[in-house]
């Protein structure tokens, strides 16, 4: 009788995360075809229906690429706070609270020059999300409490947070029944670069050059690696781990802040519920699935974002949104799936 | 005489201590294994929907229990096979199971919000307007008498037998627990599908009786809850029970309180659970000193390496 035994493979392909994510992609599809087959619908029709509707124009192609801005941004939040193996499982919270802090700036502030506006509520933006997550934070590196139950707990608190001030103070009596704080001037309007396409996308390419910049060349960057790693080593190089994970957690923070306040300049323009339609969550999808790189994360984000826009016109089909979330989540099973494959070997062993 | 407010408290307290309490069980199982498995919110989600939508169409109660917690229980062995068989990382899995179950319950469950159930999970003895505290104890839904028999059961279980101390010589050093001869991976797969299991009677719970009704997250972030139990309860049965009544309490009294002559923003009053959650998470942290006797391997796939 042979039994098998695992062996760790010395050498990891460098492309291993890549290759795991196109097979996992492809079993995903096989998942969600299996799903449609179940509800009466032709898998290779509705597919190529969203592929259309999501790439297939200039016009859909820009939603896409709008859509995909917030998950880039608040994939790239979560990668640089993984940088000292930290999780933020509260980007979804640091979204509405991205959002809440342009509205905050834009009641109590009122600029003539349109641009330096902009650029001070995404400040504000960024500051809101550090915010959401100074908690988390403060514990974490204090008392050491475990930061992935409290920053998901804010997301509960935030998103409570918000259906209070569109209830209560920012309310707008014109938008009728519909909970919502009034719109935000036309004069702090991201603009399109050209037909729909957001400069918020433009923002969204060049944060990912600057996490890109942070986690891997820029010497916190090593400081946060070597601060995540052994307390000993932290200790021996005289980098002051607490302190970094602080810092990565609240610029982390900023950045899925950031996400939030392009989507209200851009897209929605006033505070609602509706700010993120879980965006912080498929933004960890993005992030795990891409081993936290940000060059990665920007082309994950942008297939997710185009995905998404697909599951959401699909709609009128008949077929459920739920089909994105479906594919995407079952693209990181799939991947880790076969990411295994990668790092170990089966070894047939003779019985003795 | 007791006030009989008091007495809706209590029976308030003691319903939502039961729904945190059985998930937190579970999860309890299977982190002692050495797996976290953070999909809890998702796996009550699974079994919720699984439950109310077997109840609606067959009208048979105990059945839809079991089919709500046989399907977390499958659904929970995707975490089982990701990371006990093929060792990922088990905080990745974890989360992505928890997005996987909301989106999937929210899928199948499409054509069933709104819907009436016909029979509902009952109470053992029915007993309209419990006038003291032995009638309220009595009026408790079935799942509450069932999830004190599994307190005591699991208690006893991972202390004093075989196969439950099994559990704790895993989760505690996998490779000497490999060298003992124990089958690390069979162990951890059990455990797994067993707190699938446990999210799962929380989740028919959740829809045959607590609310009951099915509609999109409905959850609500009670697995979160759950899995935030699990530590202040130092993985112990008995002071998880305690952690619950203790959640369940404050659950069930922040609304109250205006009835007690206290003005409060109802806002504050929908998000003080989780409020709460974190606040004792903090207070406990600090008072342990980080020390939270967590079982030791929690987190580590386990791998034999070569001979």
């Amino acid at each position: 009788m042979n039994k098998y035994t695992l062996s760790k493979r010395q050498a990891v392909n460098e492309l291993s995360t890549f290759y795991s994510f196109i097979a996992g992609f492809l079993i995903a599809l096989i998942i969600g075809s299996i799903i449609l087959l179940a509800q009466d619908k032709n898998p290779i029709d509705t597919f190529s229906l969203m592929f259309r509707l999501s790439i297939g124009s200039v016009n859909s192609l820009s939603s896409s690429l709008n859509k995909a801005t917030p998950l880039i941004l608040a994939g790239l939040g979560i990668a640089i706070i993984n940088t000292v193996k930290l999780w933020n499982i509260g980007a979804e919270g640091q979204i509405f609270m991205g959002a809440i802090g342009v509205n905050f700036l834009y009641i109590n502030l009122s600029l003539s020059n349109s641009t330096i506006f902009i650029i001070l509520l995404l400040l504000s933006a960024f500051l809101g999300g550090a915010f959401c997550i100074l908690i988390p934070a403060l514990v974490k590196v204090l008392f050491g409490v475990n930061e992935i139950i409290t920053t998901l707990l804010t997301n509960y608190i935030v998103i409570g947070l918000t259906i209070y001030l569109v209830n209560g103070p920012w309310k707008d009596p014109d938008s009728l029944n519909f909970p919502a704080a009034a719109y935000v001037g036309k004069e702090v309007y991201l603009p399109n670069i050209f037909g729909k396409l957001s400069y918020g996308f433009l923002i969204c390419i060049l944060f990912t050059a600057l996490a890109h910049y942070l986690k891997n060349k820029s010497v916190f960057g090593y400081e946060m690696r070597i601060a995540g790693g052994s307390e000993m080593t932290a200790v021996y190089a005289g980098i002051n781990a607490k302190q970094k994970a602080f810092l990565a957690m609240l610029i982390g923070g900023g950045f899925a802040g950031l996400a939030g306040g392009v989507e209200l300049l851009s897209q929605t323009h006033r505070v609602s519920t509706g700010i993120s339609q879980g965006f912080g969550y498929t933004a960890i999808i993005i992030a795990a699935i891409t081993g936290m790189r940000p060059i990665g994360i920007f082309l994950v984000g942008t297939l997710f974002g185009a995905l998404s826009i697909g599951g959401s016109v699909i709609q009128t089909i008949g077929v459920s949104t739920y089909i994105a979330d479906i594919i995407q989540a079952s693209t990181l099973f799939g991947a880790l799936i076969i990411q295994f494959f990668f790092n170990y070997k089966l070894l047939k062993v003779d019985d003795d | 005489m007791i006030d009989i407010q008091l007495l809706g408290l209590l029976n308030a307290t003691l319903q939502a201590a039961t729904l945190l309490f059985i998930a937190a069980l579970g999860e309890l199982i299977t982190e002692k294994s050495g797996i976290l498995n953070l999909g809890v919110e998702g796996m009550i989600s699974i079994g919720a929907v699984a439950g109310f939508i077997t109840a609606v169409n067959t009208n048979n109660i105990f059945f839809a229990v079991i089919v709500g917690v046989l399907s977390s229980a499958i659904f929970a062995s995707i975490h089982a096979i990701v990371t006990v068989v093929l060792k990922q990382d088990q905080t990745v899995s974890g989360l992505i199971l928890t997005i996987l179950g909301l989106a999937l319950s929210s899928l199948i469950g499409k054509n069933y919000v709104g819907k009436k159930l016909d029979t509902k999970l009952e109470s053992l003895f029915s007993i309209n307007d419990p006038s003291n505290i032995f009638e309220v104890l009595l009026s408790q839904n079935i799942i509450f008498y069932i999830s004190i028999l599994f307190m005591i059961l699991i208690s006893y279980t991972l202390k004093n037998t075989m196969f439950g101390r099994r559990f704790e010589a895993v989760g505690e050093d996998s490779k000497a627990a490999d060298s003992m001869g124990l089958n690390v991976i069979k162990t951890q797969f059990i455990a797994t599908c067993l707190g699938g299991a446990f999210a799962g009677l929380s989740g028919v719970y959740l829809t045959l009786s607590y609310v009951p009704y099915w509609t999109d997250n409905m959850t609500a972030g009670r697995g979160w809850i759950a899995l935030a139990l699990v530590i202040f309860g130092g993985w112990k049965p008995y002071r998880t029970a305690l952690g619950a009544l203790l959640f369940g309490f404050l659950e069930a009294l922040v609304p109250r309180l205006q009835t007690y002559g206290f003005e409060l923003n109802p806002y504050i009053v929908k998000i003080s659970p989780y409020i709460i959650t974190i606040l004792i998470l903090v207070l406990l942290t600090i008072y342990k000193d980080g020390k939270t006797g967590a079982p030791k391997n929690i987190g580590i796939p386990f791998f034999r390496e070569n001979r």
